[in-house]
């Protein structure tokens, strides 16, 4: 009897402590989708900027044609991006894009005493700096999950669970850890 | 001995003077007028002061960095639920407190950003800080009418006039009670103080009858916001509240808006804030305990031969009591004390000296020193100096000399050689020092 007992606690106390632990998890999980939600919101606004900056450009020096459509068809891809590996990549590469139009910018005096582009570029600094915060709290969401799923005994849990790890929101060659980004 | 009775019947009549005026200058009631939603001139701070019994509470600071939120001079934006930032806009029209608090945000902000967590942050002293604040606040209010010292200055001047009776008196008694050690002038100018120094402390501010009136109205502003939700409210929320956000927080009614705000709390010893790498970020500071880490090699070394000859010691003691009840071997007592002293006298010692060392380099984000002994004219303390070198958010804090350490700040970039075995800095390059204000 008294074995019995025993063990019934045994296994109580072993059922609280997955429920807690899974709990855990399910509650780090959600903090990774939170972060990404606010990565998702800062880069879809990014991406209604893009379109209204290259008509602004085009509007000055419509002749820079390839600069202009590099810019569209990085925005393109960086929208059909579905994974933060994918989306990392394509914004950089947007990231890149966007350089070398600001670039060409400096030639022409009209264009960069313009109200409006000072608005616009303003607003894109303004995104990008919301961007690296979102990036690197996203980040910071996924360490704390991965490590919580890769190590014992949560991964036991997680691997019943179905918890799988995340990817980080960085592009090939890019670091996690604090980088400046200037615009 | 007339004298005695004397003194004490003046000082009970100066404490009469002083209940006397007290009461007459008591700030008027302000009876609450019912729930409205007429926001009146006055800017939260002000309102903090008038209803709060003309006390400024904590949350003045942070409902003032609300308002600055609302009007546009600063925006305050939610990254995720333990990441905002402030981030710095046009700001102009500032009145004095303002202009504190937005220079505050300004000195901490990198590339016109400073998360709201870092707002404890900053190499100024609080304390002075907020008496700024403070008395910047009560100017204003009085320039508003609503606001004045208790004391006029008529009164000031009899109650320092009425102080002198009873020091006087005081004076002649001890003078004559005990005339050879002449205490009689050092009694009188000690009670005076004493009397001045109680004047002084009564002497805060105090309600004009417009501020009653204001305090009435502010708190049927109170009531009506009451009704809304601001409890729960972040700060990022003011770019949908607006004002009203701002003054639920100077009337005590938006709790987690201003928590996230610590613009007028000291920083929190284990959880800093860092801009190292370009990003404010959040670390956690662990001191750990100073068995072996945080200490001098040598010291360490010192430490652990002693405790590994006491350990071995009294292990000897207990195993040659053991071994007469035959319950440990004769023949293991010595090799057995030798074992458990050898263990703990080698163990720090090889941290200590094998443990290699290594330069570390990044931002300072914690100076702490902590009592450790000695008494009260020769304290002793631990020093410790935690570095954020941007490839973790969980930090251990190093121990240094006292002298390296006093030469440090907050915000300091170095570069700094570690024993990596005990923690222990020995070696301080500063690369470059606190840089307050927008980078």
């Amino acid at each position: 009897m008294i074995m019995v007992v025993v063990i019934s606690a045994l296994v109580l106390l072993a059922l609280v402590g997955v429920i807690a632990v899974y709990n855990g998890l399910v509650r780090r999980r959600n903090a990774v989708d939170n972060a990404w939600a606010q990565v998702d919101v800062q880069l879809k606004r990014r991406h209604d900027l893009v379109p209204n900056l290259v008509e602004t450009v085009r509007g000055y020096a419509g002749h820079e044609r390839q600069t202009l459509a590099a810019v569209t068809a990085a925005r393109t891809q960086a929208v059909g991006a579905s994974t933060p590996a994918e989306q990392a990549n394509a914004e950089h590469m947007l990231t890149g894009a966007l350089r070398g139009l600001l670039a060409v910018v400096e030639s022409y005096p009209d264009l960069k005493a313009s109200r409006n582009f000072a608005e616009l570029q303003e607003e894109l600094a303004t995104t990008e700096n919301r961007i690296a915060y979102s990036r690197q709290y996203y980040n910071d969401a996924v360490l704390t999950y991965n490590n919580a799923i890769q190590t014992v005994p949560a991964n036991l849990v997680a691997g019943l669970g179905g918890f799988a790890s995340r990817d980080y929101f960085q592009a090939p060659g890019e670091e996690r850890g604090p980088a400046r980004v200037r615009f | 001995m007339l004298l005695w009775p004397a003194a004490a019947a003046a000082l009970a009549l100066w404490a009469l003077l002083l209940l006397a005026l007290a009461l007459a200058t008591r700030t008027p009631d302000a009876d609450p007028v019912p729930p409205t939603s007429v926001f009146a001139a006055e800017p939260p701070a002000v309102v903090d002061l008038i209803t709060g019994g003309w006390r400024l509470c904590e949350e003045a600071a942070a409902a003032t960095l609300l308002d600055l939120a609302a009007r546009g001079a600063v925006q305050i934006e939610e990254i995720g639920p333990e990441l905002s930032l402030v981030r710095l806009r046009q700001a102009d029209g500032l009145n004095p407190y303002e202009r504190l608090v937005h220079d505050h945000v300004r000195s901490l902000s990198r590339d016109g950003v400073v998360a709201t967590g870092a707002l404890a942050e900053g190499a100024r002293d609080l304390k002075s800080w907020w008496k700024r604040f403070r008395k910047q606040v009560i100017a204003d209010a009085r320039q508003r009418g609503l606001s004045q010292p208790r004391w006029s200055r008529a009164q000031l001047a009899l109650l320092t006039a009425a102080a002198a009776v009873p020091a006087v008196v005081i004076a002649v008694a001890v003078t004559l009670a005990d005339p050879e050690h002449e205490g009689g002038l050092g009694a009188g100018l000690l009670t005076f103080l004493g009397l001045m120094v109680l004047t002084r402390r009564l002497n805060r501010e105090r309600g004009t009858e417009l501020g009653a009136q204001a305090a009435a109205h502010w708190l049927g502003v109170r009531a009506h916001l009451a009704a809304g939700r601001f409890a729960e409210q972040p700060a990022a929320s003011v770019t949908i509240w607006g004002r009203p956000l701002a003054y639920a927080a100077a009337l005590g009614l938006a709790p987690h808006a201003v928590r996230s705000l610590p613009v007028s709390v000291p920083a929190d010893d284990r959880r800093a804030w860092s801009d190292y790498g370009g990003r404010w970020h959040a670390v956690e500071v662990r001191y750990p305990a100073r068995l072996i880490w945080g200490r001098e090699p040598l010291h360490v070394v010192g430490r652990s031969l002693v405790a590994g000859f006491f350990l071995g010691f009294w292990t000897w003691i207990g195993l040659l009591i053991l071994s007469a009840f035959d319950l440990w071997p004769r023949g293991l007592v010595q090799p057995g004390a030798f074992a458990v002293g050898f263990v703990v006298a080698a163990v720090p010692t090889a941290r200590a000296l094998l443990g290699g060392h290594g330069w570390a380099e990044g931002q300072i984000v914690r100076l702490r020193r902590q009592r450790s002994g000695g008494n009260e004219n020769q304290p002793k303390y631990v020093h410790w100096c935690a570095i954020d070198e941007g490839t973790g958010r969980e930090l251990r804090a190093y121990g240094m000399a006292g002298e390296q350490w006093a030469l440090l700040s907050e915000g300091d970039v170095v570069r700094v050689r570690v024993a990596r075995g005990v923690g222990w800095i020995d070696t301080t390059e500063v690369l470059s020092r606190a840089v307050r204000g927008d980078r």
